[in-house]
């Protein structure tokens, strides 16, 4: 890794972005660790897990890694918030960046599939898996929303057309 | 025949865990003169002195010996047992089984036990050969002396004066204030240094019951508790402080130009000059190592005759003096003036300097755009050489980016090894109010950690990081100069485990605060020890905190050891309170364990006189030789001279040559 310049970061530009899209903790967090010991992110061996993605933002950098793809694997388990001395609430840093790297078009490509089975079931995540088990334990198979539902589905779409998403062209 | 009574301490466990008590009892009672031999968990509880006090009344102790913990803490105690059951107080001893034994042997239970045995044995041997002995007492000087006149010889002399004590305030610079008076605003409130300081400086220079006695230093000093003779030196000023207005008329004529020592020599001052706008007391002073002697006109001389005019040639500071109070026709004595005072007790607040940036190498000392925190205050400050702006030194210009560096020679064994406990406060109070000032300031901060523990810090720190101030974990290892006079800190960001770096116009290094050289001839007049390092040592870290080894002198402030103001305004009154014990009690008792030379048998060689540290001995003429005496209230019962003395003529009380030989005896002897 070269050594980062500091004076020539824009750190201050990411951290108004990142506040912005909703993750005002970043300011706050003074890099503990605690987020990381128990994230599915960290433990999974993604490299930008919480913690190391707010110091990345608080030290300047965007672009260079807007392509990394940690932040799509946080399963907003919330488990971070819970244990974050500062309150920072980490997953809300995470879905922060989210936000810009999807403004950016830098979605994982698990993560458009779930996008387009939101827009089209109002599901992010559907899975045959759990038809069957539905079924074995005497439920129907699908359960009782959207997914039955087209009216339902139709105003999901509605929705999605009319927020900031559709911008991004995806469905 | 003595009747001795032994009483083993467990000491919870911290005996008892080791040393076998009940196998120590039992051997006890089987040493030659013990009548009565008893365990107990604590001693020195109520129901422990409780024993001693029972047995000795009854009748059937009549010495005793405590196998415990350390006399050190503990012998006063028991004493004043036997003193309550009405036995001399003197016939205790006591044995060490815990720091000496169960502490240090606790691998070993056997052995301890074994040498638990062999202590016992030992005091037991010297208790039987115990003489009685009697306290005796001297009174006090009413008057006490605070030497160092920073925020803590402030506190303690205000508080020891409002307590009705004469207090004599001596400071070496020409007004007091010390570096508390150089800061700009003070963590964490933020209060400005000046406006909480300068009120009370007025206060120590105008209270009926204080003396200041400023441009002045210790010399020499002799005595003891309660009656100290300290000789003072009042350096020359050149000025006559009767009639100094403090009009600075003087400073402002003066030409000379020396490095402001106030303001960190950022800028120069005459060498007439007064030491601050807010000095207490506000009177000039010329430094007549830097003294140009205009005009011609040497101290002491008449002034030359100008030729053109006829008239006297004067000096600038002379011309512009307005109240007369610069005559340098005078013959002032360049050694100043020598006074003796007299005190009872003595408080110590001589603080502290910081490290200056030339130890560090590393660091680009040679550039002027690297300061240190104690310049930076200078520069922010209103009085400071800029007024308070914020200036580059190189160039003079408006900086962008500022680096503040920490622990730069704290925690780090090239330099020291201790924590210099404010700078990562002050650091961060530097930078608070740059960017409030100056809220288009970049300010980066790098910490080996951020150390906020005081009441209210960490959530000042807090406040830093959401301000926008960039905190960095990992030391920078050294700094470049670059072209345009910016420096490039090198840096590691060990949170994100990658190399940075910092192009700053400023940085500021927070350099350790240590205690300047002349502390240690004032630590020798005063017979103080240091510690590890390197400052004044507290008689006990915990329970004695600002008591020394020497009875009657007391510590506060940063002379003890790196501290914040709220910490050491409260060690300064606690010091005022310890210096005020012995003024109210009016009178101090002296302990008998002294040396005493036997006439009869000194033959006047004088080889104790120049051995003994204290000065206690002399030689008067007795009979028809001169022979030793020692000064009872001089001597520290170290027992140098007694072991000295070729003709056997000076015996230590409490030590006596049988008392340790029946030591010596048993100990090789036993178990
Ligand atoms: C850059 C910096 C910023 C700081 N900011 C803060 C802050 O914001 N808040 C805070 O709480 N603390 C702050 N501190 C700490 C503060 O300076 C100290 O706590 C305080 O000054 C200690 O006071 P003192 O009286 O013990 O020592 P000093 O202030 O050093 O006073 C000692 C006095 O004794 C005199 N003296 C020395 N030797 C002799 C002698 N032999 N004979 C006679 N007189 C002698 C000296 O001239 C001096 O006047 C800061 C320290 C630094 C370095
Ligand atoms: S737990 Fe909170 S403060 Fe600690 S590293 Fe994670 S986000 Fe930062
Ligand atoms: S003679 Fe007076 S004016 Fe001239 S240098 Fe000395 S102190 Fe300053």
């Amino acid at each position: 890794m070269p050594t980062v310049n500091l004076t020539q970061m824009n750190t201050h530009e990411i951290i108004q972005k990142v506040v912005e899209f909703g993750g005002d903790g970043v300011v706050k967090c003074i890099q503990c660790g605690a987020c990381a010991s128990i994230c599915p992110v960290s433990h999974a061996g993604f490299p930008l897990f919480c913690k190391q993605l707010i110091r990345k933002v608080q030290t300047g950098y965007e672009e260079e890694i807007l392509d990394d793809p940690s932040t799509w694997a946080c399963v907003a388990c919330n488990r971070c918030v819970e244990v974050c001395p500062r309150g920072v609430n980490p997953t809300e840093v995470i879905f922060a960046f989210r936000r810009i790297q999807a403004n950016e078009l830098a979605i994982s490509t698990s993560s458009l599939m779930s996008q387009s089975n939101l827009y089209e079931k109002g599901h992010a995540v559907l899975s045959g898996e759990s038809k069957k088990l539905r079924v074995k334990v005497g439920l129907p198979e699908n359960p009782p929303t959207s997914v039955n539902d087209e009216k339902a589905q139709k105003e999901i779409q509605t929705l999605l057309d009319n927020s900031p998403m559709a911008d991004l062209g995806i469905f | 025949m003595a009747k001795v009574g032994v009483y083993v301490c467990h000491c919870g466990s911290n005996i008892a865990g080791v040393v076998d008590v009940a196998a120590v009892r039992e051997y006890a009672e089987t040493l030659p003169d013990v009548v009565v031999s008893r365990e107990y968990l604590f001693m020195c509880s109520d129901p422990g002195q409780e024993l001693i006090r029972k047995d000795i009344k009854d009748g059937l102790v009549d010495r005793v010996v405590v196998a415990a913990c350390t006399p050190r803490t503990h012998e006063p105690i028991f004493r004043k047992a036997l003193e309550s059951a009405g036995l001399n107080k003197y016939f205790f001893e006591m044995a060490n089984i815990r720091d000496q034994d169960s502490w240090v042997h606790g691998d070993d239970h056997a052995g301890a036990t074994r040498k638990a045995k062999q202590l016992v044995a030992s005091a037991v041997a010297k208790a039987a050969n115990l003489e009685a002995l009697e306290d005796t007492y001297v009174d006090v000087t009413q008057a006490a002396m605070v030497v160092g006149g920073g925020v803590a010889g402030i506190f303690a002399a205000l508080d020891l004066a409002n307590m009705g004590h004469k207090v004599y305030l001596v400071e070496k610079e020409p007004s007091i204030g010390g570096v508390m008076a150089q800061l700009d605003k003070t963590f964490p409130t933020n209060d400005c240094s000046a406006c909480i300081l300068t009120p009370i400086m007025v206060e120590v220079g105008t209270h009926p019951n204080i003396e200041m006695l400023t441009y002045a230093e210790v010399e020499d000093v002799d005595g003891y508790i309660g009656n100290f003779k300290v000789k003072v030196r009042k350096k020359q000023t050149y000025v006559d402080w009767t009639k100094c207005t403090g009009c600075g008329a003087c400073a402002e004529a003066c030409p000379a130009k020396v490095p402001d020592s106030f303001n960190c020599g950022m800028n120069d001052r005459g060498a007439a000059y007064i030491h601050f706008p807010q000095a207490v007391p506000k009177k000039a002073v010329v430094d007549m190592k830097h003294c140009l002697n205009c005009a011609g006109h040497k101290i002491g001389q008449e002034p030359r005759i100008s030729k053109k005019t006829g008239e006297p040639m004067l000096a600038p500071c002379e011309k512009a003096c307005a109240a007369d109070a610069i005559n340098r026709s005078l013959p002032w004595n360049p050694e100043g003036e020598l006074i003796e005072i007299e005190v009872g007790t003595v408080v110590l607040a001589t603080g502290y300097r910081v490290m200056e940036k030339e130890h560090f190498k590393e660091y680009a000392p040679d550039s002027p755009n690297v300061l240190t925190a104690l310049q930076m205050e200078r520069l922010i400050s209103a009085t400071g050489p800029t007024g308070g702006k914020l200036l580059r030194p190189s160039d003079g210009k408006k900086p962008k980016v500022l680096d503040f560096i920490s622990c730069v020679g704290s925690r780090d064994i090239r330099h020291h090894t201790y924590c210099s406990r404010v700078c990562c406060m002050y650091m961060i109070k530097q930078a608070r109010l740059l960017m409030e000032k100056y809220p288009d300031l970049e300010i980066y901060m790098h910490f080996i950690d951020v150390r906020t523990p005081g009441k209210d810090f960490d959530e000042y720190y807090t406040h830093a990081a959401e301000m926008g101030i960039h905190f960095i974990k990992g030391k920078p290892g050294g700094i470049e100069m670059l072209p345009d006079d910016r420096l490039r800190v090198l840096g590691y960001d060990s949170a994100m485990g990658e190399n940075i770096e910092v192009d700053a116009d400023l940085v500021i290094l927070a350099t350790a605060i240590e205690l300047p050289e002349d502390a240690q001839k004032l630590a020798q007049k005063f017979s103080m020890t240091m510690d590890g390092s390197g400052f004044f040592k507290e008689l006990h870290p915990k329970l004695k905190p600002v008591d020394t080894p020497i009875e009657g002198v007391f510590l506060a402030g940063c002379c003890q050891g790196p501290k914040d103001i709220p910490d050491t305004v409260a060690q300064a009154k606690a010091a005022a309170a310890s210096a005020a014990i012995p003024l109210a009690q009016k009178r101090v008792k002296i302990e008998p364990i002294l040396s005493e030379v036997y006439p009869e048998k000194c033959s006047g060689c004088g080889i104790c006189v120049p051995l003994c540290p204290y000065n206690a001995i002399s030689l008067k003429p007795y009979a028809d030789r001169p022979r030793a005496v020692i000064d009872m209230t001089q001597c520290k019962g170290c027992g140098v001279c007694a072991s000295a003395c070729p003709s056997g003529a000076i015996i230590l009380h409490g030590y006596t040559d049988d008392q340790i030989y029946s030591q010596i005896a048993a100990l090789t002897q036993s178990a």
